[in-house]
């Protein structure tokens, strides 16, 4: 069976309500809206959040309800929005099962789950309110069969007594859904720049989906394999999506746009004008396609990377 | 000679950088110091970020810790498990190179910082991003805290600690943390505290020429040692310019 879908087919057979699921990229960088908008319009709920260094992407499907626990670390359009507005005010309303841990726990807890491991022995979180609180607690873990019953355990080291430890668990994923700039049919996958987390979470996740800016042949990808990152057997569905990490970066490819994300800063404050903002973007535009589209040509040219620079500076206002 | 007091503290974080530190920094007024210091008062430092990024060097300054100005401008791209595991090194080593600059919402006598909520924190009544890389720097390495100074910032206690300093009088002491590394100073926008060695205790060791010693005290929440304090150094022109031009658009700098 082939791993090529189109991102709506994708979605359907890969996301469930309730799936206990993590997104790659990191805050504005490389972060998989197009697929992020494509669960937002199919309405699957209820999931279980691995939320690692996030960003609008989560914000979204928080503000549009779809969330029952999110594991935060930290949720913010850097530079833009500096506390995503839909995120807090689910905290603050009490609307939203939420737990803590530092950036090093979750970034630990996708590793180890790449590499198999039962759990994370680490020397932070100690003596923090990360310790001393616990956003969901025993009573409520034991409800959520995705969710180990402990937010970590503290012990003794086994091999240095008298030295405490945190021990994290490792997540379980159902589900991975990341963008790279290069993908095969056969699902190797090619991620320029860094990879932040997404090998770890496409490597540990059940189900991988990737959206990619080019889906080349099986045979280009492998003329130096040393530049790809994931193998294809990890990788259930490859999604052709140009463009599908939009307003957020792709390196080599496009930089954030600062507009799009200045209007998102705008509309996340009140429910009137982010529901308005969801009608215009993710409900309003039948796909991916339909988005680029309202986007328009222009709008994305200008937000290409300039070679050398590896970000985008409008070159005809330069050497003036 | 014309400056603002964002580009004061600006200048003077990037003055304390020491020669050969790699120092990990993430946005705001640091990563204008940061910036400077790599390509003027301390070029021998490295800078690195939380997430993976090692030692880079932008052209145009970055919005995020993960923005293509540092990403396509660095050495090495590293995923960000390789930071924490070269961060978890240093300590294991015993080296004191390492330094690390956070930021927060407020900050206690002993340089514990909330970044997560002010209040309740399961109702909070300001909720935050959370702890990002910052319980991990303050956790491992040597800090500098950047904090705006105001009453309401500078609290005798807060309800949730993100990022533990000193934690109390007697130190780390009990919670598991490495004893010998901790919060170094508090820059403000009217000077900068240093922690007393004995106390652990947060006091005044300079302040900015636009300010005094009473102005600190009047706008921080708790009673703060001020005999100890100098004036600080002025930055000079060539400073100046260098600040204006790393930020020009005035993303960090205050307006």
């Amino acid at each position: 069976m082939g791993k090529v879908y189109q991102l709506s087919d994708a979605i359907a057979k890969f996301v469930k309500s309730g799936d206990h699921i993590a997104f790659g990229g990191f805050t504005t960088n490389r972060k998989p809206y197009a697929a992020a908008y494509e669960i937002l319009r199919q309405g699957q709920k209820d999931f279980i959040v691995e939320a690692g260094p996030a960003g609008g992407d989560w914000d979204m499907l928080i503000g549009a309800g779809r969330v029952k626990a999110y594991i935060n670390c930290y949720t913010a359009n850097s530079g833009f929005t500096n506390v995503a507005r839909r995120f807090r005010k689910a905290i603050e309303k009490g609307e939203m099962l939420f737990e803590d841990y530092s950036q090093d726990g979750s970034i630990l807890m996708f590793h180890a789950a790449s590499l198999g491991l039962p759990y994370v022995p680490v020397r932070f979180m100690l003596g923090s309110g990360l310790q001393d609180e616990w956003g969901i607690s025993e009573e409520e873990r034991k409800k959520i069969d995705k969710l180990p019953n402990e937010k970590f355990i503290i012990q003794d080291n086994p091999f240095n007594p008298g030295e405490k430890i945190m021990l994290l668990p490792v997540p379980k994923l159902d589900t991975a859904i990341i963008h790279v700039q290069i993908a095969s049919p056969d699902g190797t996958c090619r991620i320029l720049g860094d990879e932040f987390h997404d090998v770890d979470i496409a490597v540990a996740a059940k189900h991988t989906i990737v959206t990619c800016e080019e889906l080349v042949s099986n045979e280009e990808i492998r003329r130096d394999p040393n530049l790809n990152t994931i193998p294809g057997f990890v990788v259930d569905a490859v999604v052709h999506a140009p463009y599908g990490a939009h307003p957020s970066q792709c390196y080599d490819y496009y930089d954030y746009d600062r507009d799009f994300l200045k209007e998102y800063d705008k509309a996340s404050k009140t429910d009137e004008d982010f529901n308005k903002f969801l009608d215009e973007w993710a409900y309003g535009v039948k796909s991916h396609e339909e988005y680029l589209n309202k986007l328009g040509a222009v709008r994305l040219i200008n937000n290409k990377v300039v070679p050398g620079l590896g970000f985008h500076r409008d070159m005809t206002k330069e050497g003036k | 000679m014309d400056y603002t007091k964002s580009e004061m503290q600006a200048a003077t974080i990037a003055h304390m950088i020491g020669p050969g530190q790699v120092v990990i920094v993430g946005t705001g007024l640091p990563l204008v110091g940061a910036i400077m210091a790599k390509k003027s008062v301390q070029p021998s430092c490295t800078l690195i970020v939380e997430s993976g990024l090692m030692d880079f060097n932008p052209t145009e300054i970055p919005r995020s810790v993960s923005d293509l100005r540092s990403m396509a401008h660095c050495a090495e791209a590293l995923p960000p498990y390789r930071y924490l595991g070269f961060q978890a090194n240093e300590l294991l080593k015993g080296s004191k190179r390492l330094i690390g600059f956070i930021g927060g919402a407020a900050v206690d006598p002993y340089g514990n910082v909330s970044a997560t909520c002010i209040g309740d924190y399961y109702h909070p009544k300001v909720r935050f991003p959370g702890s990002g890389g910052a319980n991990g720097i303050a956790s491992f390495v040597n800090t500098i805290i950047i904090m705006p100074h105001e009453k309401r910032r500078f609290v005798s206690s807060m309800s949730y600690m993100t990022s533990p300093g000193w934690v109390g009088e007697s130190g780390r002491a009990g919670t598991g943390l490495p004893e010998n590394r901790g919060p170094l100073a508090v820059v403000s926008d009217l000077g900068v505290m240093r922690f007393d060695e004995r106390t652990h205790r947060m006091y005044l060791a300079g302040y900015y020429p636009s300010g005094s010693p009473e102005e600190v005290q009047a706008n921080t929440g708790f009673d703060i040692d001020v005999s100890r304090a100098a004036v600080l150094p002025e930055p000079d022109e060539d400073e100046i310019r260098l600040i204006k031009k790393i930020d020009p658009n005035r993303i960090y700098l205050l307006k």
